[in-house]
């Protein structure tokens, strides 16, 4: 064993530096793409490397088409989603791991069976509903609901809150907490890695939402990132390079979120795995 | 409905004699009360108001009529259906079992603790936090079939240029390829996380007994890590199913509803279809029926695999 461990292990590095080689190429030829004139862009064989490198794309697209207006919807949405899943998926998590209440037990099956039944059926309802409330075409159905707690996020809490020992809860007690106070100014708290998980992960969910951004918002000046972006396809035809641009400065927010939480986002996709 | 393990279990009821709801249970119930709102309006209420749309003709304008089994008998005798469910039921084949398996490898060969791990992790976690949007534009310029660079490989074999994603044979095949580049990465942390729940022992024993790398994963990693796997399968067995924003983006071609499903409706898939039919034609009762059938099929293939799971998911 000791002589083969290290083969295995040639072996296994070759095999992930060739799946990373995979996965960061595209991505650089990408970088490059949005860097080179469109002359250059359109020509075949293509080139990998730009040149001239036309940074000047980035700049030219951002004045183009309404980036500014689609950057500012995808925060909203973004910064509105995490903000009431954190509020509302931790308070609903608190009572399910720490309280006594009738047919706890039978909601928390409820809210594990509706993480495993798809959401299919319920698109058309829910949009009827916005429509009905004069909802259309505006971004609060975008994050209106995350405000009414997510299965996925009240599953995340309640573990993060079942780990804290009890005595915690019985000192607050004995000061006079009442369970909203010792959910707040206790168990909160303390489970501040929970609620990064749950932040980056929703952050990264609503930040590149496609299908009810295209169901809910009608005029341009809704549009989030990804459907702006994709809404200048038919208009910039002889352009495609500045596109490609575009649809790279959407990403640039999530990836600095990516590279200061990157354990974050690798806690939450474990837990996913744990349900 | 369906049995989930969950190993952390709340505290059961201390058995004493206490009132049916006391001060601790109303907090309890005023504290969940947003999530009852969301479950009985946005889960029960829409899901039987979905059901009634599915049963009548129902434009948006006007109020629902109700016409039976009309919407279903058209569902099923439409050739575009039995496109769209075929279409469905392809990319699902291709795209769990090579995902599920890539991943697992790649999770075992990162286990090895390897150096640079957090490097080879997040490389791979890239194509996870990027939009369909960026991904659109990261697949052309591999599949673009005038400036991707496959098409410059090709050429260097002397191969004649493909066209990909607009070729009737190449584009679920594509599809599911870029699914699959996309969404690795993160099945393989879900992997990683199960395989540091194997004992070191197992592998000890099977050295002892002679058995080779190669056996040593056919026969204690593959049967240690079934639980997991299966999950991987039933979690991404769902979003095939569903999936709705890659193929949008990728075969679309804009936002316009309608304009979607590729040449010959070749990624045309029951998700597409619903959308196509309820957001672009206003017939909610019958994209409503196409929702519930795929739904009902979904919800099959799920208890099926829940029984199937008892011959081969190996729990301790």
């Amino acid at each position: 064993m000791q002589k083969r461990f290290p083969l295995n292990k040639l072996f296994g590095y070759l095999f992930v530096l060739a799946s990373t080689l995979i996965m960061v190429v595209p991505f650089l030829t990408t970088v490059f793409n949005s860097l080179k004139t469109y002359k250059q862009y359109m020509q075949f064989p293509p080139e990998w490397l730009p040149d001239p490198v036309k940074w000047s794309n980035y700049s030219q697209v951002w004045e183009q088409a309404n980036f500014s207006s689609y950057t500012v919807n995808s925060v909203i949405v973004a910064v509105l989603s995490v903000v009431g899943t954190l509020l509302s998926s931790s308070m609903i998590a608190f009572a399910f791991a720490r309280l006594k209440f009738p047919f706890r037990d039978t909601l928390f099956m409820i809210v594990l069976g509706t993480m495993m039944i798809p959401g299919i059926v319920t698109i058309i309802p829910q949009f009827i509903i916005f429509k009905n409330l004069g909802m259309l075409d505006s971004l609060t159905p975008l994050w209106i609901l995350e405000w009414l707690g997510q299965p996925f996020a009240i599953f995340l809490m309640r573990q993060a809150f079942l780990s804290i020992p009890k005595d915690y809860e019985e000192a607050a007690k004995l000061d006079g907490c009442n369970p909203f106070q010792i959910y707040w100014r206790v168990f909160l708290p303390m489970c501040k890695p929970a609620l990064a998980t749950l932040a980056v992960f929703t952050f990264m969910g609503k930040w590149n939402e496609i299908l009810a951004p295209v169901i809910y918002l009608l005029s341009e000046e809704h549009f989030t990132l990804p459907i702006g972006i994709l809404s200048l396809r038919g208009q910039y035809k002889t352009d495609d390079q500045l596109l490609v641009a575009g649809a790279l400065i959407s990403l640039i927010p999530i990836l600095i979120v990516f590279l200061f939480a990157e354990k974050y986002f690798v806690e939450g996709s474990k837990t996913s795995g744990l349900k | 409905m369906l049995e989930i393990p969950n190993k952390l279990q709340a505290q059961p009821d201390v058995k004493k004699k206490r009132k049916w709801l006391d001060s601790e249970g109303r907090w309890g119930l005023l504290l969940v009360s947003p999530y009852l709102i969301h479950f009985l309006v946005f889960v029960v209420g829409t899901s039987l108001a979905s059901l009634y749309f599915s049963f009548s003709d129902y434009d948006i304008l006007n109020p629902p009529k109700w016409t039976g089994l009309d919407n279903y008998e058209k569902l099923f005798a439409d050739p575009l259906f039995y496109q769209a469910l075929w279409n469905t039921v392809y990319f699902t084949l291709l795209y769990v079992p090579a995902k599920t398996f890539l991943a697992l490898l790649l999770a075992v060969a990162l286990n090895q603790k390897l150096k640079g791990l957090k490097l080879f992790r997040m490389a791979h976690f890239l194509p996870v936090i990027s939009s369909w949007t960026v991904i659109a534009y990261v697949a052309d310029a591999v599949f673009n079939q005038r400036i991707g660079f496959a098409n410059a490989i090709l050429a260097h074999f002397g191969i004649a240029p493909q066209s990909w994603l607009i070729d009737e044979v190449w584009v679920i095949p594509v599809l599911v390829l870029i699914a699959i580049w996309k969404s690795v990465g993160y099945m393989m942390i879900i992997f990683l996380a199960g395989l540091q729940g194997i004992s070191n022992d197992m592998y000890e024993a099977a050295s002892i007994d002679g058995a080779n790398a190669w056996q040593k994963f056919w026969r204690v990693t593959v049967p240690m890590i079934s639980g997991t796997t299966f999950l991987v399968i039933i979690l991404n067995t769902i979003y095939s199913f569903q999936n709705f924003e890659q193929i949008f983006v990728m075969t679309g071609g804009s936002t316009e509803a309608g304009s979607t499903g590729g040449a010959n409706n070749a990624s045309l898939v029951l998700m597409l279809l619903m959308f196509r039919q309820g957001f672009s034609f206003y017939k909610m009762g019958y994209a409503s029926a196409i929702a519930w059938v795929l739904f009902l099929i979904l919800l099959a293939i799920t208890l099926v695999q829940f029984k199937l799971q008892k011959k081969w998911v190996h729990y301790d």
